[in-house]
C-alpha cells in the first residue's frame, strides 16, 4: 500500500475508506513524532547555554568561545534574577547561569548549581580576589560557586540638558515632582527597592525589619505616580533619555555609557547618599549538559579582551585585574570605576544576601506598589 | 473489497490479513473504536496538553506557597485572598475594561469592512479577505512594537503632529497608557472579528432585504431589522474570540501599558516570575477563567434576549 497505489486510487475515484483513514491515521502519526526526530539531530553540534541578564546577550563578550567552539553558545535571557531562579527551580536547565552578590547564596541552596574547579580556568590567577571572597561564596565552606564577572553601581542617568539640579547629585532626583511622568526605573526589587532604601535612609543591615519594609514602602509609592515607566529593558530606558521623554533615569552603568557614547548629553550620577553597589558573577548548574562548553563560557568572559569591551563600551569593572592595564586612573574614575573594586563598592551600599522570605516579600509588597495599591 | 485497481495481488493478500488479525477485526467491526482511533493524537495532545495541566493548575490553587516549596494542605485561602484584598478586584475590573472597550472598538471599526466586502465586492473577494488579514502575516510582537513606535514619544504621530504645529509638545498619553493597550489590542485582533462577522454577513439571503425594502422599509430600518440581527451570530462569534483572549493578555499591556495599564495577566506572570508564588498565579487563572465564563454567559444571556426581541 504505497503513496503511488493510492494516488492512483484517488483518481480512479476508488479508494476505500479504510484506505483514507489508515492514510490519515499515518499522517497524524507522523506529525506526531516528527518533533523527536528533529530534536535528536540538533544535539550533536549543541552550544553551552548562558543565562544572563538582558543586554550581555552580546558577541563582544564571547569572542574567545566563538574561536574555540565555532559558534556563539545559545542564550538565554532574564529581567530579574528572580524570576531566573524560579525558572530553574521549575526545570529549565542551563549550563551556566548570571546571578549576582545579593541572590548568590539562595541561588546556592537550591542545590541547582555545582561549585566551580578553579584549575580549569586559566584566567582565574588574575581574578580580584576580594570579588571571589563574598559571604557565601569562597568565605565560608571553601567552595567558589560563583566566578565573579563584573561589578558596578545602580545609581541615577540623567541628562544634563533638561534636568535641572537642585544642590548636589542625590537620589532624590527620582523623587522631583517637577519631572513627574519624565522618571523612570527598573522594574525589579532587586535593583529598585534596594534604592529605596538608600533613600529612605535604611541601613542595609535592619533591611529585614517591620519598620524597614513600611519606611521603604512609603517611598516607594511615593514614587510610582512620577515614574513613566517600570521596565527590565535597558534599552527602554537609554531610548527615553536619548528621546527626552524621560529627564532621569535608574539605571545600570551601561546605560550612561551607551547614551554617552552616542553623544547625548547624560551624566551617571554619584548620589551623596550613595549608590548602589553589586557583584554579578557566573554559576554552572549541577546538571549543566555541556560542561566543557560551559567552562569555555567562563574563560571567554574572564579574558582580558572581554573586559575591556566592559569597562570601555559598558563602563562596568571587571573581575581581571589586567583587564585594568589599558586604562588610566582618570578615564576609570570618569567611568564611575577603579582598579580597587573595593573603594568603589564600600563607597556605595553593598548589596549583601537576604532570606527567601525577604525576597518574596519584598517582591510581593513592590508588584503591588507598582500595580498602585 | 480491493483497495486499489492497481494491484489486486495486494488487495487480496490484506484481505486475508483481516480475516487472521483479532485486532483488524475487531477495528472492523467497531465503528466507536475506528473513530478514537482516528481521534487518538488529537486526545493525546489535548490530554497531556489541556486536561492534566488544568487538573495540577486546581491542585495547586488549593496548596499554599511555603518558602520555597508548596504545603499542600488542601485550603481555600488563595480564593479567600482574591476575594478579601482590592488589588485583584482592580486588576480584574481594569482587564475587564481594557479588553470590553478593545472588543467594542474592534467591532465597531471591523463591521463596516465586513459589510462591505460581503455586500459590495462582486469580483476578487478572496482577495479582499487575503489583503485585510495582511497585517497579521507578521508576528504579534512585532504588531506591538509596530504600535511602540507609532505611539511613542518620538512617534509617527507625535512627530507628524509636532511638524504640521498642531501641537508644542509631544502627547504622553499616547503611550505607556491604556489608551495605547487598547488600540493595540483592537488593531491587534482585527482578523478575529473581520472574518466571522463577514461570514454570516456573506449568508444573508439577499432576497430577504429586497421585500423588506419592497414592504417599505428604508436602509436604516432594513439594516437594524434585517441585515443586524441575521449578522448577530458573526457578531457574537466575535466578541467571544475577542474578549477571552485579551482579558487574559500579557505582553501587550507589558509593553504599552506602563504603570496604570497593567492587566490581570501581567499580575499572574508575576505570581509565576519574581513574587514566586505559584498557588496564588494558579488561583489568579483560575479565578479568571470562572470571570470570564460568567460574563460570557451573561453576555450570550442578554443578546439572545435582543435577538428574539428584534425578531
Amino acid at each position: 500500500m504505497d503513496v503511488v497505489d493510492q494516488l492512483g486510487a484517488v483518481r480512479e475515484g476508488k479508494l476505500s475508506r479504510r484506505a483514507f483513514t489508515k492514510g490519515l491515521l499515518a499522517s497524524g502519526v507522523a506529525m506526531a513524532t516528527v518533533p523527536m526526530g528533529a530534536r535528536q539531530a540538533r544535539a550533536a553540534g549543541e552550544q553551552a547555554t548562558y543565562f544572563t541578564w538582558g543586554g550581555y546577550d552580546i558577541p563582544e563578550l564571547f569572542q574567545a568561545y566563538q574561536e574555540k567552539n565555532g559558534e556563539l553558545p545559545n542564550f538565554s535571557v532574564f529581567g530579574a534574577s528572580e524570576e531566573a531562579l524560579t525558572k530553574m527551580r521549575g526545570g529549565f536547565v542551563v549550563d551556566v547561569a548570571h546571578p549576582c552578590n545579593a541572590g548568590m547564596p539562595r541561588w546556592v541552596s537550591t542545590g541547582l548549581f555545582q561549585p566551580i574547579d578553579t584549575s580549569r580556568i586559566a584566567a582565574f590567577g588574575d581574578v580580584i580576589p576580594s570579588l571571589v571572597d563574598l559571604p557565601g561564596n569562597d568565605a565560608e565552606g571553601g567552595n567558589i560557586w560563583m566566578m565573579p564577572f563584573d561589578w558596578g553601581q545602580t545609581s541615577i542617568t540623567y541628562r544634563t540638558d533638561l534636568f535641572e539640579l537642585e544642590g548636589e547629585e542625590s537620589w532624590d532626583m527620582l523623587w522631583d515632582k517637577r519631572y513627574g511622568g519624565r522618571l523612570g526605573s527598573l522594574a525589579s526589587g532587586g535593583d529598585a527597592w534596594w534604592c529605596g532604601a538608600i533613600k529612605a535612609g535604611i541601613d542595609f543591615e535592619n533591611l529585614d525589619s517591620e519598620d524597614a519594609f513600611t519606611k521603604i514602602a512609603a517611598v516607594m509609592r511615593e514614587q510610582r505616580p512620577l515614574i513613566r515607566v517600570y521596565t527590565d529593558d535597558t534599552t527602554t530606558l537609554e531610548q527615553a533619555l536619548s528621546s527626552g521623554e524621560m529627564a532621569a533615569a535608574m539605571t545600570w552603568n551601561s546605560s550612561a555609557t551607551l547614551l554617552k557614547s552616542e553623544g547625548i548629553p547624560v551624566k551617571f550620577a554619584d548620589p551623596k547618599e550613595g549608590a548602589l553597589t553589586w557583584v554579578c558573577g557566573v554559576m554552572i548548574h549541577k546538571d549543566a549538559p555541556n560542561i566543557d562548553r560551559a567552562y569555555d563560557i567562563i574563560e571567554s568572559m574572564l579574558s582580558v579582551e572581554t573586559g575591556k569591551f566592559m569597562i570601555n563600551d559598558y563602563g562596568y569593572g571587571h573581575s581581571n585585574a589586567k583587564s585594568f592595564a589599558e586604562f588610566d586612573a582618570e578615564t576609570l574614575a570618569g567611568l564611575g570605576l577603579s582598579t580597587n573594586p573595593d573603594d568603589i563598592l564600600s563607597a556605595g551600599h553593598f548589596q549583601r544576601p537576604m532570606t527567601q522570605d525577604w525576597e518574596t516579600r519584598m517582591n510581593e509588597t513592590f508588584e503591588q506598589i507598582k500595580a498602585g495599591f | 473489497m480491493a483497495d486499489t485497481s492497481l494491484s489486486p495481488a495486494e488487495a487480496r493478500q490484506s484481505a486475508e490479513r483481516i480475516k487472521t488479525s483479532w485486532f483488524s477485526a475487531l477495528l472492523y467491526r467497531s465503528e466507536a473504536l475506528r473513530g478514537y482511533l482516528l481521534m487518538s493524537p488529537t486526545i493525546l495532545i489535548l490530554t497531556i496538553g489541556i486536561i492534566i495541566p488544568f487538573f495540577i493548575l486546581v491542585a495547586m490553587s488549593l496548596w499554599t506557597r511555603d518558602g520555597f516549596g508548596f504545603d499542600t494542605t488542601l485550603t481555600m485561602a488563595n480564593y479567600a485572598r482574591t476575594w478579601e484584598e482590592p488589588i485583584f478586584g482592580a486588576l480584574l475590573q481594569r482587564s475587564f475594561w481594557i479588553s470590553g472597550v478593545a472588543t467594542v472598538a474592534t467591532i465597531l471599526v471591523c463591521y463596516p469592512m465586513a459589510y462591505y466586502v460581503a455586500f459590495h465586492v462582486h469580483k476578487n473577494k478572496m482577495m479582499w479577505i487575503i489583503l485585510m488579514t495582511l497585517p497579521f502575516w507578521t508576528s504579534y510582537l512585532l504588531r506591538v512594537f509596530a504600535w511602540k513606535v507609532i505611539l511613542g514619544y518620538e512617534g509617527v504621530i507625535n512627530s507628524g503632529f509636532m511638524s504640521l504645529g498642531l501641537i508644542e509638545a509631544p502627547l504622553e498619553f499616547l503611550l505607556y497608557s491604556q489608551t495605547a493597550v487598547i488600540i493595540t489590542l483592537a488593531h491587534a485582533w482585527a482578523a478575529f472579528a473581520i472574518l466571522p462577522m463577514y461570514v454570516s454577513l456573506e449568508k444573508i439571503d439577499k432576497s430577504l432585504l429586497e421585500a423588506a425594502t419592497d414592504l417599505g422599509d428604508g436602509p436604516v430600518a432594513r439594516f437594524l431589522r434585517i441585515t443586524l440581527p441575521l449578522s448577530m451570530p458573526g457578531i457574537i462569534a466575535a466578541s467571544f474570540l475577542i474578549f477571552i483572549p485579551t482579558t487574559g493578555d500579557y505582553i501587550t499591556p507589558a509593553l504599552l501599558g506602563g504603570p496604570d495599564g497593567a492587566m490581570i495577566g501581567n499580575f499572574i506572570q508575576l505570581q509565576f516570575g519574581p513574587v514566586n508564588n505559584w498557588p496564588m498565579g494558579a488561583t489568579l487563572s483560575i479565578v479568571l477563567m470562572l470571570w470570564i465564563s460568567a460574563i460570557a454567559l451573561v453576555f450570550l444571556f442578554v443578546t439572545k434576549k435582543a435577538q428574539d426581541k428584534i425578531a
